[in-house]
């Protein structure tokens, strides 16, 4: 019906964010979106050809394998005029051109890791580092799973001591909600130091812009180009 | 829990051309990109439209909506909901609310605390 409604414009008129979760295949993101979300997930999916093409030429339909690629999100709503999208990044590796427009304009990212597992989420790390996104590193609790020391996989890894690694339950909404906040607090913080004007890398953390928990330790300064090199030394000598 | 994520991937054949015959082929609009967590809104005095997707687009944004929850709850892929968004937002159907910068410290502040106090 082409009638005007009556519509009344909506009063509400909220401001949108975004974090991403994200990690290897069956790491627990659908159950992390679940927990954190105030309704209940909605996926969305992506038709895609495997040449990716501009445009879709009906005359290839014969010979073309189309691939849906599904993502799973959740929405929370902050305050009246605040909405907080949690955005799953799709499974598979092969998807990773889909990751650049889930992960564009996210405040930061949970990168799952299965600690059974943990070379699944090697290349989940290079993407947001490379993006210079900030990252929380979530260790998912799965039963029977090895309970390492945090540092060890920190060192296994090869991240910083400015990546916080926590342990996360994506299965208990608490526990969910919680790791969210630390990520939060990791971005706040990013935000925080990169917002002092010139800042010298290579200058001691300035007390009015310290973290919130001046016991911590100071972050040795790694750039993200020293770590991508070590990633890919590692990732090399894994055959990827 | 290990098998969650199997049912990401479904292939298919053959029906990859159908949702795009609603925009005409394109994957994009000339009104622009629009971002996944993008919210959407009727304008004042707007008609709703007559085609049937656009209505139901139309219907759906009486409450701001996201482009990611337009293409769930009207079940058209991502690509499509942004194009036939966009066209609407281009005549001037819909509005397209803010979204924030990924540096927005108050942003990042209300947030937390926010979902801190929950």
């Amino acid at each position: 019906m082409a009638s005007a409604t009556d519509n009344a414009v909506p009063q509400a008129r909220p401001v949108s964010a975004k974090v991403v979760v994200s990690g290897g295949f069956g790491v627990g993101k659908t159950t992390f979106v679940s927990a954190v979300s105030e309704i209940a997930p909605l996926r969305t999916e992506a038709k895609m050809t495997s040449a990716a093409s501009e445009v879709d030429d009906a005359t290839f339909v014969q010979q073309k394998t189309s691939t849906t690629v599904a993502m799973d999100f959740g929405k929370i709503t902050v305050d009246q005029g605040l909405v907080l999208y949690v955005f799953g990044t799709p499974g598979q590796d092969r998807f990773g051109f889909m990751w650049n427009d889930i992960t564009a304009g996210a405040l930061g990212a949970l990168i799952l890791v299965d600690t059974r597992r943990l070379d699944e989420c090697f290349n989940a790390i290079d993407f947001f580092e490379q993006r210079s996104v900030p990252f929380v590193i979530g260790l998912n609790q799965f039963d029977g799973a090895p309970q390492h020391g945090i540092e060890d996989i920190r060192e296994a890894l090869d991240l910083g001591a400015d990546v916080p690694i926590v342990r996360t339950d994506a299965r208990n909404s608490d526990g969910a909600l919680d790791t969210l906040v630390q990520l939060l607090s990791h971005i706040l913080t990013t935000l925080s130091q990169a917002a002092v004007p010139a800042a010298a890398p290579a200058a001691p953390t300035t007390p009015e812009v310290a973290p919130p928990n001046p016991s911590a330790r100071p972050a040795p300064v790694v750039t993200n180009d020293m770590r991508s090199a070590a990633m890919s030394a590692l990732a090399a000598e894994r055959g990827q | 829990m290990g098998n969650e994520d199997d049912t990401e991937v479904m292939e298919s054949e053959g029906s990859f051309m159908r949702p795009y015959l609603l925009t005409g082929g394109r994957t994009r609009s000339d009104a622009g990109e629009l971002a996944v967590e993008a919210m959407v809104a009727v304008s004042a005095g707007s008609t709703k439209p007559d085609q049937k997707e656009l209505a139901q687009i139309y219907t759906l944004c009486e409450t701001p909506n996201s482009i990611a929850e337009i293409s769930a709850k009207c079940s058209m892929p991502l690509g499509v909901a942004r194009v036939l968004v966009a066209d609407l937002w281009g005549a001037g159907t819909l509005e397209v609310l803010e979204t924030t910068r990924s540096d927005d410290i108050a942003i990042v502040r209300r947030l937390l605390d926010g979902i801190r106090n929950r």
